[in-house]
């Protein structure tokens, strides 16, 4: 039995005396895509910045295991450096530094974690245009402070190509569909899909059944109150898209989770 | 050679009038400051000269130095110009002046003209020094001024800039001050703009213990635009008072007014942005901007927004922030791997960088931004990168 990429036990997390999670168990191994559906308030985005390291978020019960590294004990950096990257809902804007510049910040903080060499500038340059094309990014995009003044596409192919630059292990995607066009959304799940390999998982999470057309995944799971309520393959989310969330409220917890 | 008298004791009561009463100067008023030229290095002029292909024009306590300048054409020195002086005695400004010497620019100026003006001395040295920009019909000019003391003896600098900007023209000035962090700059910028005149000036304060920049502008046309943007970034008990005053006296005209610093230690920032509306002064839009980032419980930023209107067509705004670095933003860089500290040096360089982005990309820039990351915390990780 190999060690799961990723593994949650009975997470219990509260934002500012809220309790969000409820007890959400979820394994991941190498090369799965999970989707994560749910309505709004389910606590979706909640998992993603407890698993990214989000200080807001206090994790009050439960573990969370990443390659067997108990995830809870590191702080966001060293989460990103271990290979957790979340691609943001909201990605910040930060006029007065390029994308290139704090992308150069970011790569070589993670070269110099893992006891590697730094990246001259030259092949940083090779990397950022190979995948930059990989996401159909406009690199001159990337001279401009980061997502500054960036469409709501551009954002989320800004944060794919980000992905695509840090190589993590397992990638976490936070509604990457919001407020993206079909086609800013076929490209984004291009990128995504490419990114895709027997040494990688994903958990995708996303509101819509829309996004896993094109992501295709494994397995999904339905998370409402804060709890995983059911589990199954690609083919749930057709029934949730067909029955709504409403049909699955009142599912007993112990069906078929992952 | 120029004689120099200079009467301190106005600076006793200063802070007694309300357009000081966050400056406290009067310690000015005990010093007996010497006020004599002297010699600066070769070495040490050179060091600043960071746009060699550029004109340049040294100043030394405000008396001009031919040697170490080039001059160009439409730069004269201590020309009969009626005109300078004529602005700045539109204002009500309390810092004196005292005799020294001044630069004239005239003509169109495709490359920027940098004027060095050094405050030197073994003992603590009074001087001013003058700059007049005047660009005619049509005329570009571009400018950068670094205002330097030197040593540690407590200088007193009490620079002058006038610019006359006439239709279509378009000026941009950026001052800089460094140098030592014990001496006090105290300086006056006056704008006269005429119809669809271009004024942009940056003043970036990054060293001194005081520094006090007051600008007033006068808008005598239609359609001018003026821009005042202003960057600071200091430490310890170092203090910087930018002080504006917008006039527009015409309609359809726009002003903005964007200053930004990060505050260490028991800095202390004042920010004051009148803007008047002449009445009959419609369609006038008029925004102004202070943003502080606070590193330490004891800095302090004062923030005053001043709309002085007299009609009721215009748009002015103000606003002024105050706080700590932003954590969102934070903890999106360190979820990719950057650490706390750097990312927070990130962060920091990026919010007062925005302000030197507006530069034109040469040698005055870098060595502002080199400067900059001198005096910031976590600078030297930024170089690295």
């Amino acid at each position: 039995m190999t060690t799961p990429l990723l593994e949650i036990k009975n997470l219990h997390a509260n934002v500012e005396g809220h309790d969000i999670l409820k007890g959400v168990n979820l394994t991941v191994h190498l090369g799965e895509v999970h989707s994560i559906m749910g309505p709004n308030g389910s606590g979706k985005s909640t998992l993603a910045c407890v698993l990214a390291g989000h200080e807001a978020y206090e994790v009050t019960e439960g573990e969370i295991y990443f390659m067997g590294q108990d995830l809870l004990e590191l702080d966001a950096d060293h989460r990103a450096c271990a290979g957790i990257f979340l691609a943001f809902q909201y990605p910040v804007e930060i006029p007065g530094v390029s994308t290139k510049f704090f992308l150069k910040a970011a790569v070589n903080a993670m070269r110099k974690y893992r006891g590697e060499e730094e990246l001259d500038a030259m092949d940083f340059l090779d990397l950022v245009e190979e995948k930059a094309a990989s996401v159909k990014l406009n690199t001159d995009l990337l001279d401009r402070g980061v997502n500054e003044g960036f469409s709501g596409g551009e954002k989320k192919r800004a944060e794919i190509f980000q992905m695509a630059m840090l190589d993590p292990k397992l990638c976490v995607l936070d509604e990457t569909d919001s407020g993206l066009d079909i086609d800013a959304l076929r490209i984004v799940s291009d990128g995504v899909n490419k990114l895709r390999s027997s040494e990688r998982g994903f958990v995708v999470i996303t509101h819509y059944q829309r996004l896993l057309d094109h992501i295709v995944p494994d397995f999904v799971h339905v998370l409402i109150d804060g709890k995983i309520v059911k589990s199954g393959g690609k083919e749930l989310a057709l029934e949730l898209e067909e029955k709504g969330y409403v049909a699955f409220e009142n599912c007993d917890t112990g069906c078929c989770c992952g | 050679m120029t004689t120099m008298t200079f009467d301190n004791k106005c600076f006793e009561k200063l802070h007694k009038t309300e357009a000081w009463m966050y400056t406290n100067v009067s310690a000015l008023a005990k010093i007996d400051f010497a006020l004599s030229t002297t010699f600066v290095d070769e070495q040490i002029i050179h060091g600043f000269d960071v746009t060699p292909a550029n004109s340049f024009i040294v100043l030394i306590n405000g008396v001009f130095n031919e040697e170490a300048s080039r001059l160009s054409d439409g730069i004269e020195i201590n020309a009969a110009y009626e005109l300078a002086g004529t602005i700045a005695s539109r204002g009500d400004s309390f810092i004196p002046s005292f005799e020294c010497d001044t630069v004239t620019i005239t003509n169109n100026q495709e490359k920027t003209i940098h004027i060095l003006q050094l405050v030197t001395g073994d003992c603590a040295t009074a001087a001013s020094g003058s700059v007049f920009i005047h660009a005619k019909e049509g005329e570009s000019i571009s400018v950068a001024e670094t205002h330097v003391c030197l040593g540690d003896s407590g200088h007193l600098f009490m620079p002058l800039t006038e610019i006359m900007a006439e239709k279509n023209s378009n000026v941009t000035l950026v001052r800089a001050i460094r140098g030592s962090n014990t001496a006090y700059q105290l300086g006056q910028l006056h704008v006269c703009q005429l119809d669809s005149s271009e004024v942009q000036t940056h003043t970036i304060t990054l060293a001194s213990k005081v520094s006090r920049n007051e600008v007033s502008a006068y808008l005598d046309g239609e359609h001018i635009e003026s821009n005042f943007d202003g960057m600071y970034m200091l430490g310890q008990d170092q203090q910087v008072d930018n002080h504006l005053r917008i006039e527009h006296n015409y309609p359809n005209c726009n002003s903005r007014e964007f200053y930004k610093g990060i505050l260490d230690g028991n800095a202390k920032s004042v920010f004051t942005g009148r803007i008047y509306v002449k009445e009959g002064a419609t369609d006038t839009d008029a925004k102004q901007t202070n943003q502080n980032i606070l590193l330490s419980d004891d800095a302090n930023a004062i923030a005053r927004p001043q709309l002085e209107i007299y009609n009721d067509e215009v748009a002015c705004t103000h606003g002024a922030t105050t706080g700590e670095i932003d954590e969102e933003a934070k903890l999106y860089l360190r979820s990719r791997g950057i650490p706390a500290d750097a990312a927070e040096a990130l962060l920091m360089y990026a919010f007062l960088n925005e302000s030197l982005d507006h530069l034109a990309d040469d040698g005055f820039r870098k060595t502002l931004t080199d400067e900059l990351l001198s005096a910031m915390p976590g600078g030297d990780f930024i170089r690295t990168l």
